[in-house]
């Protein structure tokens, strides 16, 4: 692609998520959403191959059925209540419609098939950008509806893609499906807790993406797309290889690491507010992603590939791309935790 | 003018006939082409000059834009055209189902309106679509840039998809 072309698109995904964040009015919020998924698609299709046209114009389907489901909603409330106002919805049924509207957007639970098979079909990169980077304005109107949604569907919708990402993920090999269901379960609990402490919801969606960003990286660098290759990829870069078990175990939720911070703090938000058994479902749908975390972590580094030594050492050539912001975000989402109170204060303020 | 307004009205059934029965782009974005320029003529007829002249010119030239990109992307050497028989199957049926509906609505047919426009609902001093053009450039001043660049955005996004041929994303089968 022709770098001023690319250039374009970039600063057009920019423009999209920053005009949905700055925007109190429907209309405008919707054009951000609109140019995020039309910027993106060419960086989709990059490759030309058959397997990233498909997964684009499932991409493309899927978001502009969730953009115009969100234009016919706020028409509707506008027509009934005259209100443009992102923040003052007031009418039970078009808050409803859009937010089913942004959980097909977002990929959440009755509605997330399309995630799977879309992030299969793309490069790592571009896999990156999609699932942080897109989640970031479905996520900003979210939390600004999220007073007037109806905590019932928040907790279905939530429960179910926890879910749905545990057992989706449980028999994959490819892990780009891995990344995707991880990401059907994080989001899962993001929405479940949206209602009680949007907060935390901000909080897990930062910790999700330092976590998914990391998983990316080191796939990238190891250039790894199933387990059987990251089984033999040790020998690439050790260090990456070790510090990616850890990472994938973050992304799982274990203690001392990164990833426990959100787990907790909700299941602890989910008590306070006398929710004990959708806490324990919660917690044990965890188990669930923990277990394909565990088995990519046990295929990578707690044993070693039946080869002959000899066959696995790569050629040792200079790496020409940044480590910067791999061992920037492995970092973070190995040794968050002790800031817990400072992150907590920083986004409750 | 009641004369030319009818055919207008029958220059738009036509046309419409023409885009439903055609399975080749260039005939249905002809017909296309003719059943907007008739229903700009129609909005003439009932003195909507100004939205149908913006109609005529934005509508038509979207339309010849699209026009060019099916043409170029679905480009079939051998077009089936309305002397084809099945096409000209589908057009009969068509009229056909036309007659049957107006001649349900024959004679009960009355002039009925939606909303109240223009200077019939309260007293203004500029019409409704001409001051409509004033408010959209100076409120909407920003939003226009804005559709501008979406616009600008589009055509590269399309001319990235379609470049390449037949190793481009999108091809003729």
């Amino acid at each position: 692609m022709n770098p001023y072309v690319l250039t374009i698109f970039l600063l057009s995904l920019g423009l999209g998520t920053t005009l949905t964040f700055a925007s109190s009015h429907w209309l405008l919020a919707w054009m951000g959403l609109e140019i995020n998924t039309l910027a993106i698609i060419p960086l989709m299709a990059q490759q030309h191959h058959p397997r990233a046209v498909e997964a684009t114009t499932k991409y493309f389907l899927t978001q502009a059925t969730a953009a115009a489901v969100i234009l016919f909603a706020t028409t509707l409330n506008a027509w009934s209540t005259g209100e443009w106002a992102i923040h003052q919805m007031s009418s039970p049924a078009t808050i409803t419609i859009i937010m089913l509207a942004l959980s097909l957007k977002l990929g959440l639970a009755p509605t997330h098939f399309w995630l799977p098979e879309v992030l299969q079909g793309l490069n790592l990169t571009t896999g990156l950008i999609l699932s942080t980077w897109q989640k970031l304005a479905p996520f900003a109107l979210l939390l600004q509806i999220s007073p007037a949604l109806n905590s019932h569907l928040l907790i279905t919708i939530g429960l179910l893609s926890t879910f749905v990402g545990g057992w989706g993920g449980l028999n994959q090999t490819q892990l780009r499906k891995i990344l995707a269901y991880s990401s059907i379960a994080h989001l899962g609990w993001m929405v479940m807790i949206v209602k009680f402490a949007p907060s935390l919801t901000l909080l897990s969606l930062l910790i999700y993406i330092l976590m998914t960003t990391t998983a990316f990286l080191t796939f990238k660098t190891l250039s790894s797309t199933t387990m059987n290759i990251l089984a033999t990829s040790w020998t690439k870069t050790p260090v990456i290889t070790a510090l990616a078990a850890l990472a994938l175990l973050s992304l799982g939720g274990l203690p001392p690491l990164t990833g426990f911070m959100p787990k907790w703090l909700i299941l602890q938000e989910l008590v306070k507010q006398q929710l004990p058994l959708l806490a324990t479902l919660a917690a044990l749908s965890a188990l669930l992603s923990l277990y394909f975390y565990l088995r990519l972590c046990y295929a990578m580094a707690l044993t070693s590939s039946p080869n002959t030594l000899t066959a696995l050492l790569p050629w040792r050539l200079t790496q020409n791309t940044n480590p910067l912001l791999l061992s920037a975000t492995s970092m973070f989402s190995l040794m968050l935790l002790p800031l817990t109170p400072t992150i907590m204060t920083l986004l409750t303020y | 003018m009641a004369y030319f307004v009818s055919l207008f009205l029958l220059g738009l059934v036509l046309g419409l006939v023409a885009v439903a029965s055609n399975p080749a782009p260039y005939f249905a974005a002809l017909g296309l082409v003719v059943a907007a320029g008739a229903g700009c003529g129609v909005l003439v007829g009932h003195g909507g000059s100004f939205l149908s002249l913006v109609l005529f010119l934005i509508y038509l030239g979207g339309m010849l834009v699209v026009f060019a990109y099916s043409a170029a992307l679905a480009a079939e050497p051998f077009p089936e055209a309305w002397g084809d028989r099945s096409v000209l199957g589908y057009v009969l049926v068509y009229v056909l189902g036309l007659l049957v509906i107006a001649s349900w609505f024959w004679g009960g047919w009355y002039e009925g309106g939606w909303v109240v426009v223009d200077e019939f609902k309260e007293l203004v001093i500029l019409r409704g679509d001409t001051n409509g053009v004033a408010m959209m450039y100076s409120s909407g001043g920003g939003l226009l840039v804005l559709c501008a660049w979406v616009l600008l955005l589009t055509l590269f996004v399309v001319l990235e998809l379609t470049r390449g041929l037949s190793r481009g994303a999108l091809r003729a089968v």
